[in-house]
């Protein structure tokens, strides 16, 4: 085999690798993962390479930073591992935060960086991983609509989201428990 | 004779390989738009299909074009190659659409580049390696970006570590295992244009770190003036050094941008900013790997004969001189006036190139000296009356002077007065 082919044949296997294992890891999340719900916020922008989404706002940005939480400077975000735990309506919180990661079904690995003080207490500013919904450009005007209605009525969406081993995939946003998708088709009709 | 060693493309063959280019672009960006529009009435694995389908037939194409080695047009390469690369952006983007992947979109950018680069340097293609390069060059602006703004990101990826890297990606395809492969004009400038932008991102990133840490002061103005400079010396062979000026956009652009810095430095406040960023960045590793790899391609520079470049070059270092010799508590005034002496001495320099028979360019520097003579006046106190005048005496003798090196060169054995 000519060296030209040879890199060819590597590169080619490449270009399938690096989407087919974010394929495989996303899969195995949604299989094995723990379901997870939290409200939250979720405008309208555009991707230039893969259209419009929903940026998916977590109500919970700003918590109680944990021991020993380092002061970057350059404002660089730092690893910390979250557990969640759900409240009586069966939403999510975030229950304790560490700069080591820790295990267990509830757990997502999150960024953060001090953002100042609250009644004397350090808090951080939270980053999550996961901050996209891609609709169909035809629903997402629409969508976008309904969830600025429902935020001004005091009820947010929910984000439905899937746990496994401190990674999250994003699945699905609700309204009163239904996927805003079929929501939003349904009121197309 | 000629033709075998240089290989020129002719016309009709360009023609045909900038139509298949702008022919694949125009496939491949209306295959992202058709995946971006979001199909969500299919079931996933149908998507995926979408997704795959055109990658493995663009794949399957290029293989062909690569069996047919030498046989291929180069037009079938290029267009082969560019095809693929979009491909691959179609497949990453609609894999992240599908299964609403976090990040941003430089995160796409950076895996797109890395896997399609390969196909430049296989398939020799140009378009491929040009998009590469535009890649590149973006997503380094957009990192150094985050960290200068101290955007609250987690991964947010090492420039001056990355860069280098990802502009090494090129060598393969230019110069090429033979070290043989030279690039067209088009394809120079974009690698020039992309070299200094993205090494202009990566001195504003430390800017950003540094500001960020230590309060006003900046290395930004100096880093880019070393930056500027290696792009500008970036060593030649006897041919390239022996081609005119206008085959070299890497001097060029990099020329251009340290005069015009040199030029912003002859006022007392910048170059006092410039002065005080000398020391914080010579804390830098960066600053370091800068000066020594400037210091050896003056050295070859010099060994060629490049003055004129080693000229303006030179002014890189002036900042580093006025630190360690300027008083303190004199501002910036010694820099400042140093480099207008020295704008002079390299436009005089320039000159006298020119007519000593060397590599020269006598119509650079009169322009520089007539730029100099018009900040000096802009900012001196004196009447518009007399302003005037001097502005017009200036383009007098700048007129008078272009037509002296017109019959200069029209003069020269083998010469052209253009």
């Amino acid at each position: 085999m000519r060296p030209a082919a040879l890199v060819f044949a590597v590169a080619s296997l490449a270009q399938w690798l690096v989407p087919l294992v974010g394929v495989w890891q996303h899969e195995r999340i949604i299989a094995r993962g723990v379901a997870v719900r939290f409200e939250c916020g979720a405008p309208d922008p555009y991707d230039p390479f893969r259209g419009r989404f929903l940026a998916v706002r977590p109500a919970e940005t700003m918590v109680l930073a944990p021991e020993g939480m380092p002061n970057r400077a350059d404002r660089v975000m730092v690893p910390v591992w979250a557990t969640l735990v759900a409240d009586e309506h069966g939403l999510s919180h975030i229950q304790t935060l560490s700069l080591e990661p820790v295990s267990g079904p509830t757990v997502i690995r999150l960024g953060a960086c001090l953002s100042g003080e609250t009644n004397g207490a350090k808090m951080v500013s939270i980053n999550w991983p996961l901050d996209r919904f891609y609709l169909n450009e035809r629903l997402a005007p629409d969508a976008d609509r309904l969830v600025a209605e429902r935020l001004g009525r005091g009820k947010p969406p929910v984000a439905e989201i899937r746990l496994l081993d401190g990674q999250a995939v994003l699945t699905d946003i609700l309204l009163d428990g239904v996927s805003i998708r079929e929501t939003v088709k349904q009121q197309a009709k | 004779m000629l033709r075998n060693r240089y290989g020129v493309e002719s016309r009709a063959g360009l023609a045909q390989m900038v139509v298949g280019a702008v022919g694949s672009l125009l496939i491949g960006a209306g295959l992202i738009a058709v995946l971006a529009y979001n199909w969500d009435e299919f079931p996933r694995w149908v998507r995926l299909v979408l997704a795959f389908g055109p990658l493995a037939a663009s794949q399957a194409v290029s293989w062909w074009v690569l069996w047919k080695n030498d046989g291929a047009k180069p037009w079938t390469r290029e267009s082969a190659a560019l095809v693929q690369t979009l491909a691959i952006g179609a497949a990453m983007a609609l894999v992240s659409q599908i299964y609403n992947l976090p990040g941003q979109w430089t995160d796409l950018v950076f895996w797109w580049c890395v896997v399609a680069v390969p196909l430049a340097w296989v398939l020799k293609s140009d378009a491929a390696a040009m998009a590469y390069l535009f890649g590149v060059a973006v997503w380094t602006i957009a990192q150094a970006g985050d960290r200068a703004m101290g955007s609250p990101a987690l991964d947010v990826a090492e420039v001056r570590i990355w860069f280098p890297i990802l502009l090494a990606g090129i060598l393969p395809r230019w110069p090429g295992s033979d070290l043989g492969n030279r690039p067209q004009l088009g394809s120079r400038l974009v690698l020039a244009a992309t070299a200094l932008v993205g090494l202009l991102a990566v001195a504003a990133s430390a800017r950003g770190q540094q500001g960020q840490l230590t309060g006003s002061f900046t290395v930004f103005p100096w880093l880019a003036m070393l930056s500027s400079a290696l792009v500008l010396l970036f060593p030649l062979d006897p041919d390239g050094v022996a081609e005119p000026l206008s085959r070299k956009p890497q001097v060029v652009l990099g020329g251009l941008a340290m005069v015009i810095m040199a030029l912003i430095a002859t006022y007392e406040t910048p170059a006092r900013e410039l002065v005080s960023g000398v020391e914080p960045g010579l804390r830098l590793g960066w600053c370091w790997l800068l000066l020594a790899v400037l210091t050896g391609f003056m050295a070859v520079a010099f060994r060629q004969g490049r003055f004129a470049v080693l000229a303006v070059a030179g002014l890189a270092l002036v900042p580093s001189l006025g630190a360690l010799l300027s008083p303190a508590g004199t501002g910036g005034w010694p820099v400042a006036i140093a480099y207008s002496l020295l704008l002079l001495g390299t436009a005089i320099v320039l000159i006298a190139l020119e007519f000593l028979g060397r590599q020269g360019a006598a119509r650079i520097g009169a322009a520089l000296i007539t730029l100099l003579v018009i900040l000096r006046m802009a900012d001196a106190d004196v009447s518009l009356l007399i302003k005037g005048l001097v502005f017009i005496g200036i383009g007098c003798v700048f007129l008078g002077f272009n037509v002296l090196v017109s019959h200069h060169r029209a003069r020269v054995p083998g010469g052209s007065p253009t």
